[in-house]
């Protein structure tokens, strides 16, 4: 390019005598013959000075016709180079500059995006471009920089403020004390604002969400969960009877864009009035209605709300001071696909609409789940008289039992549900009719002259009750002996399937129906937990449950204490004064919730009827 | 299985209680029954429903709490709001012998003295 330029330049540096030639010759030519002509006609007397005056002039002529030829010539040169510079300049402004711009802002360093434009052929434009690219390029690393070190600090924030919730829930479980009680939950009130805060931080400087749930959170704890974050959550109604989920990935975001919302609603509104919460099923999803009667968004007010959370990508230059809700509502909208949409609310304030997509709802099963059961309790002491009898069928267990285990393990179950429909039995799968109060029956029915934790125990008493335990091989289909392999440590391995259960490992691996530990039927389980329980995790403890069929009945509180202790000694043995044993040992009853294989003692009291 | 700096629910517990750390009745101890008179019905906070199905026998509020795994204290407000509005009835189990009822500590002594002079 700058060689054409070069050259343009020398061709119009060129012309100007070429083009002066033609017309000096022409004038010449002209006026030489006018001058031979006039001298010619003219008397002989005057001849020479007509000669000499007409050859002057033509001469100047010439002249005159050679000056004028060069300086149009010249002139045309400055126009066409003053066009040029012209549209250089014009270019400069128009597409290099802020293709340097858009380089620079996309993150380039500033001299690689110098070199990946072209040269202006100007020097003062190649200057300005350089000078631009300089400054940008300092000033945009200078943002990157304070934009990581906040986004690492709202992260180190988050954790704080993670950790700090986790040890007061901790301490609200210890102290029993009203007043102490109080002030903790006072503190873990504030803590959780902090934890808002810095969650909004995160968001708005593109850290990573700092809580996650592994598990998906049924929608009255997303709402609780949101409402804990703000100041006014005593103002917050909730009125939902839905009993689906929010998967786990997404239930983080949601909760903070709904506390943000929550936030707004309860901020804008008199302190008195309240927020009401609404939460219905629509096809697309689920609708959470945010309405407060506080003050009513201008048309204003309602574009510009509409504008932050519409899911646009965020440009921090349009954060007004401390009013971070709505940018952070729309970040989250965007990542998780949520709409939300502001009116006029019948209330006499504003309503928020928030459409959180099918995506990233998760229902439970419907098996027997009772709608919107967090706690699915477990109906005590109403088996069927005739349920031990069915446990000496032989046949059926092995049999029906294949058939039925994967059914029972592809539940893929996070919400909430009978815990029997977690972990089939094989007695309850010997005879499919039961219900999970026969289950109950079976988990009643403990062996009261042998302590199962302790000792491997002889694979021999297992014989009262085939079809128990089938060691076979994988995938061997139905089992019709009732093979039983006495596991030296039982309670070492089952502790083990327990904690690898607890992980979340699925069961598909196994196609054996085992029989389930007494464990599993102890509790109703929040619906959350029911991830870290899937369906058929291989119990190793061979045998136990085997002696565990056996119907008898009267064990007592005694038993159940003994086992419980005899559980902690194993896991303490185990785990080697392991945090959840100190835990235990501090606080007796926490222990026995943690402790998920010990059968509660009052379970064991109604069921047996005892 | 819950580990150390991990919070398992987002469910605060000044959320359950609508930030009451007192219950407003007296009517329960750790070993309080309680016996629910309705049945759980939509719409009702689910600890409420979770103890009403769970005290259709006589529950004691220790047990309650074991199976919420929630507080005893934070309990306790649940059930007085229930027992406020009549959904569950309270009864305090056969008391225990009373001191009264027992020898006295001398006469024992005495029996003591006795059994050592032998």
């Amino acid at each position: 390019m700058t060689a054409q330029i070069t050259n343009a330049r020398q061709r119009t540096e060129r012309s100007p005598l070429r083009s002066a030639l033609v017309p000096l010759l022409v004038t010449a030519l002209l006026t030489g013959a006018g001058a031979a002509v006039t001298t010619w006609r003219a008397p002989a007397d005057y001849r020479t000075q007509v000669a000499l005056a007409t050859g002057l002039s033509a001469l100047l002529l010439c002249n005159a016709v050679v000056v004028v030829a060069v300086q149009r010539a010249r002139q045309r040169a400055l126009l066409a180079r003053l066009a040029e510079n012209e549209a250089g300049s014009r270019s400069f402004a128009e597409q290099t500059l802020p293709a340097l711009l858009d380089r620079l802002r996309s993150g380039s360093a500033p001299d690689s995006a110098l070199k990946a434009l072209p040269q202006p052929s100007n020097t003062s434009h190649q200057q300005v471009l350089r000078t631009v690219a300089q400054e940008l390029g300092r000033s945009e690393a200078g943002k990157a920089a304070a934009l990581t070190a906040c986004a690492d600090a709202a992260g180190r924030m988050q954790a704080l403020s993670t950790s700090m919730l986790a040890d007061l829930r901790e301490m609200e479980h210890q102290h029993a004390d009203e007043d102490v009680l109080g002030d903790l939950l006072y503190l873990d009130h504030r803590t959780a604002q902090a934890g808002r805060l810095a969650d909004s931080i995160a968001v708005l400087t593109g850290a990573r969400s700092g809580r996650r749930w592994a598990k998906p959170i049924v929608m009255e704890s997303i709402l609780r969960g949101a409402m804990g974050r703000i100041a006014g959550y005593q103002r917050v109604r909730l009125h939902t009877t839905v009993d689906v989920a929010i998967a786990g990935h997404a239930a983080e975001g949601v909760m903070h864009a709904l506390a943000e919302l929550l936030d707004n609603a309860a901020n804008f509104s008199p302190p008195t009035a309240e927020v009401h919460v609404y939460v219905e099923e629509v096809p697309a999803g689920l609708v959470v209605t945010i309405e407060d009667s506080g003050l009513v968004m201008g048309d204003f007010a309602l574009r510009r709300a509409e504008r932050a959370v519409s899911g646009e990508a965020l440009d921090l230059t349009t954060l007004s001071g401390t009013r971070l809700g709505l940018p952070v509502v729309g970040c989250l909208a965007r990542k998780h696909g949520l709409a939300v949409s502001f009116r006029p609310s019948a209330r006499g304030g504003t309503g928020v609409i928030v459409r959180i997509p099918q995506l990233v709802i998760h229902r439970p099963q419907e098996q027997g789940s009772q709608p919107g059961a967090r706690y699915v309790p477990v109906d005590r002491g109403e088996a069927p008289g005739g349920g031990s009898a069915q446990w000496a069928e032989p046949q059926a267990v092995p049999a029906s039992g294949a058939e039925r285990r994967p059914e029972g393990t592809s539940l893929g179950f996070d919400g909430p549900q009978p815990v029997v429909e977690q972990r089939p039995l094989a007695e309850n799968e010997a005879t499919p009719g039961i219900a999970a109060a026969a289950v109950l029956e079976a988990f009643s029915a403990q062996p009261a002259d042998g302590d199962p934790l302790f000792g491997p125990l002889p694979g021999g008493r297992a014989d009262a009750v085939p079809g128990a335990e089938t060691a076979g091989p994988a995938g061997s289909g139905p089992v019709a002996q009732p093979a039983v392999s006495g596991s030296p440590e039982p309670d070492e391995a089952s502790d083990e399937a327990s904690d690898e259960a607890s992980d979340g490992a699925p069961g598909e691996d196994f196609p054996l129906v085992l029989p389930q530990r007494v464990s599993t039927l102890r509790s109703p389980r929040p619906v959350g937990d029911a991830p870290a329980e899937p369906a058929g995790p291989v119990e190793p403890d061979d045998g136990q449950a085997g002696r565990r069929a056996v119907p008898r009945r009267g064990v007592g509180r005694a038993v159940s204490a003994r086992w419980r202790r005899g559980r902690r000694a194993a896991r303490r043995r185990r785990r080697g004064r392991s945090t959840a044993e100190r835990n235990a040992a501090r606080s007796p009853r926490r222990a026995e919730q943690r402790d998920t294989t010990a059968p509660r003692p009052s379970n064991l009291v109604l069921a047996t009827g005892g | 299985m819950s580990r150390p700096g991990r919070d398992d629910s987002p469910d605060r517990l000044y959320t359950v209680t609508g930030g009451r750390s007192r219950a407003n009745s007296t009517a329960f101890d750790l070993v309080t029954l309680v016996v629910s008179e309705f049945d759980p019905a939509p719409g009702m906070q689910s600890e409420h429903r979770a103890i009403l199905a769970m005290c259709r026998r006589p529950t004691a509020v220790v047990e309650i709490a074991a199976e919420l795994r929630l507080p005893v204290s934070i309990v306790k407000i649940l059930l007085s709001d229930l027992l406020a509005a009549g959904r569950v009835t309270a009864r305090h189990p056969q008391p225990l012998p009373t001191a009264s009822s027992l020898p006295d500590p001398l006469v024992l002594e005495q029996v003591l003295v006795g059994l050592r002079n032998l």
